[in-house]
């Protein structure tokens, strides 16, 4: 950022958010409930929902964003997408029969395959969601190969496992100057200027605490919130459009707080579902039936409809409570955090930004959910 | 925010097509106008107008327009009002409607979907399962030995006069149980060297009983309705309908819940509660086979119910002869009808092993000891009724 520039001077401006945690607090929870009844269709309209209200609330020098994806999309995105994996399980299970009987452990290359599949649906459903926002009018478009993008993904992922993790800084920047490379605002050039070495410079300390923090757990949510903010800061600092640049003041500690409270949420969650489940136990155990030979017959109680039932009504409202946790601490406010230390520089730049580019489809949101990958509950 | 402040201009306009911001005047009228220094940029109709998310103002878009993405803001409250109560379709499609639309779709998704998994996937199972060739199901059988033999353990079992003694009583079985003309249905019954008190059948034909359940047995009796109780799962072909079954199941409930976090137990939970219901009527049916083939040879159907009951109180229920279902005193009592029904009969025909057989098949691990040295090379008979030794 320190190079001379030129003397009609590239204004600052800021990006902000207007979100009221409150309203998103309680747009989360009446999702998940909405989650519970309808037996998971509704993921489709909450995940649109939550992107259309941090879009919305996110402000570009006065302007918000706009999110102009649509939950219908995404079911039929889904729908394709388990059109196609449906017959694609059944023909992995039917050589998985054949392969295992040949040799133990010989289905194993088919999950690498999977592996790969998985990162090419990561890179579409990424495409989704950046030709569905639009920004004064004008949508970001991106372009690139799923597939291309799935090999240097599990090749980086190769060489983080192989150097136990040195290399991760340089397979992210690798991999984001592919994803920006193939981004644009209208006819504004997506590019990535962030380099390995710096991010290796700015985290390398804290790789080498992981392995004390595993062993010791507690300092484990301070490590993560700090890789966290270092590559998000690393990150927003380096991606640029055209002559529009921006730079985050993002500090190391800044999530600090949101990962204990969210750890401290899924800790409570977990004795709470310890006491459902002794809860359940006890009461299966107290009008347990007398078997054959006089003694009360605990295993048929347990095993009874009612007691599973039980069970999985607790675990269910128990995964979609953290959901909510995941979506107000790790998605909201971190979104918020980095917003609102975000500053712009030259985007006079994208005032006469032009053109328009191709919404894609949902196609990889259905595989990414069908895959049951997690996309940063978003 | 400040660049509008001083002029006269009462809106922003984005044409969809540059990222310029455009000041802009509207006249309400028959239609909204939309006008740039007197040079008019587009007419929207009121019923296409719909409302885009923004901050603090109204913002529009129109449906009908030839860019989608342009986008109309109104930072005036009073000119926001007017131009709202104008549009009478501003929020159609979202909101309330909605929601009770994909409540409703689930609601009939999730009725479709467990009527199926009660109804529809066991019917079309029976109706598949006659469709799948032998050579199939014993693919499907050699698959699931291998794990079966991982997580019970044991060796086969072929001390030689054991062998023949179980040979002879499962001949005497398969005679007495399947009908004349099934020459398709294979038998192939092996003892294994473990303490699990168990019989299974796989699919394909293979019947492992363990000799934990072997040493519990004290009669020959009882020890062959058991393994008449298995060759019954075989010729129903008990096993392949429960893996097309269990299969549909939770890929089926698995549709309902799709990626919810948790699904997958509520998916594991939901099966063993389904398969569970299904496999009781295969059970009656096994026992039912069993009773008829112990009738048929003039011994007592019983004697296997009497087996079961010892098991089932020695251990409280667990690992068991058939988990999943809990050995009920409707079985009991129907085993003991089969038996009063052929009273008569019941202890007419010949043993159906020699006291010095029966001793044999009972140590055909080597001894009482479980952990005896392991059988030489498994070398087991392979059965079919077409085989059967004439006249006997």
């Amino acid at each position: 950022m320190d190079q001379t520039l030129p003397a009609s001077a590239p204004s600052t401006r800021w990006t902000r958010f207007h979100g009221v945690r409150r309203v998103f607090r309680n747009l989360v929870l009446r999702g998940a409930l909405l989650e519970l009844v309808t037996f998971g269709f509704y993921r489709f309209w909450l995940a649109t929902d939550i992107r259309r209200h941090l879009w919305s609330h996110t402000l570009v020098d006065g302007d918000p964003l706009e999110y102009v994806g649509r939950a219908r999309e995404l079911l039929i995105g889904f729908l394709i997408a388990t059109a196609i994996l449906m017959p694609a399980y059944l023909v992995y299970f039917l050589i998985g029969i054949e392969a295992e009987r040949v040799q133990a452990f010989a289905s194993l290359p088919l999950s690498l395959f999977l592996y790969l599949f998985a990162q090419f649906a990561v890179y579409r459903a990424r495409r989704y969601r950046v030709t569905r926002t639009v920004w004064r009018g004008l949508r970001f478009t991106m372009t690139g190969s799923g597939i291309g993008y799935a090999w240097r993904a599990a090749l980086w992922d190769l060489a983080v496992l192989l150097s136990l993790g040195a290399a991760l800084p340089w397979r992210q920047a690798a991999l984001e100057r592919y994803r920006m490379r193939h981004t644009a605002y209208g006819d504004l050039q997506g590019g990535f200027d962030g380099t390995g070495r710096e991010l290796f410079r700015r985290g390398w300390h804290l790789w080498l605490l992981t392995v004390p923090a595993l062993l010791t757990i507690i300092p484990l949510p301070f490590l993560i919130a700090a890789w966290r903010a270092t590559m998000l800061q690393w990150w927003v600092s380096n991606v640029r459009f055209g002559e529009v640049r921006f730079h985050s003041y993002l500090e190391r500690r800044a999530l600090f707080g949101t990962y204990w409270k969210a750890t401290g949420w899924w800790v409570l969650l977990g004795i709470l579902m310890g006491l459902w489940v002794s809860g359940i136990f006890g009461l299966a155990a107290a009008l347990a039936q007398p078997a054959p030979d006089g003694t009360p017959d605990y295993a048929a109680a347990f095993a009874h409809p009612l007691a599973l039932g039980g069970l999985g009504l607790g675990y269910l409202l128990m995964a979609l409570a953290a959901g909510v946790v995941v979506r107000i601490y790790l998605t909201r406010d971190i979104w918020a955090r980095i917003v609102e230390t975000t500053a712009v520089y030259g985007l006079e730049a994208a005032d006469h930004a032009t053109g328009q580019g191709e919404a894609v489809d949902a196609i990889g949101e259905g595989f990414a959910g069908g895959l049951d990958l997690n996309i940063g509950g978003l | 925010m400040t660049e509008a402040s001083g002029t006269d201009a009462r809106a922003i306009f984005f044409d969809g097509r540059s990222a310029r911001r455009r000041q802009v005047t509207i006249i309400i009228g028959p239609v909204l106008e939309i006008v740039e220094e007197g040079t008019p940029l587009a007419r929207w109709a009121w019923d296409d107008i719909r409302r885009a998310d923004g901050h603090g103002r109204l913002r529009l878009k129109t449906l009908a327009g030839s860019n989608p993405l342009a986008r109309l803001e109104i930072a005036d409250p009073g000119l926001a009002r007017a131009v709202e109560t104008r549009c009478p379709a501003l929020d159609h499609g979202q909101g309330r409607g909605r929601t009770r639309q994909v409540l409703g779709w689930s609601a009939a998704a999730c009725v479709s979907i467990v009527l199926l998994a009660l109804y529809g996937i066991p019917f079309a199972a029976d109706r598949i399962t006659p469709l799948v060739p032998r050579s199939v199901e014993a693919r499907l059988g050699e698959a699931t030995d291998r794990q079966v033999r991982a997580l019970l353990g044991g060796e086969a079992c072929t001390r030689p006069q054991g062998q023949a003694a179980l040979g002879q009583m499962v001949r005497a079985l398969i005679d007495a149980g399947l009908p004349p003309e099934d020459d398709e249905t294979v038998i192939d019954v092996v003892v294994l060297s473990s303490d699990v008190v168990n019989a299974i059948a796989l699919p394909g034909g293979r019947i492992y009983v363990f000799d934990g359940l072997l040493q519990k047995a004290e009669t020959p009796d009882e020890l062959a309705g058991v393994i008449a109780h298995e060759i019954g799962h075989v010729h129903h072909r008990d096993g392949l309908r429960m893996v097309i079954r269990a299969g549909s199941t939770s890929f089926v409930i698995g549709l309902l819940f799709g990626d919810v976090a948790g699904g997958a137990a509520i998916v594991t939970a939901a099966d063993a509660v389904l398969n569970a219901a299904y496999s009781r009527d295969a059970e009656t049916a096994a026992d039912d086979f069993s009773a008829a083939a112990m009738t048929r040879l003039g011994r007592s159907p019983a004697a296997f119910g009497d087996l079961l009951v010892r098991v089932t109180g020695e251990t409280e229920g667990h690992g068991t002869l058939l988990d999943s279902h809990p050995f009920g005193a409707d079985r009991l009592a129907r085993l003991a009808a089969a038996g009063t029904a052929a009273a008569g009969t019941a202890t007419e025909g010949p043993a159906l092993l020699s006291d010095t057989d029966w001793q044999a098949l009972k140590g055909i691990c080597g001894g009482s000891s479980a952990s005896g040295p392991p059988a030489p090379g498994p070398e087991r008979q392979r059965l079919k009724n077409s085989d059967k030794p004439s006249g006997s």
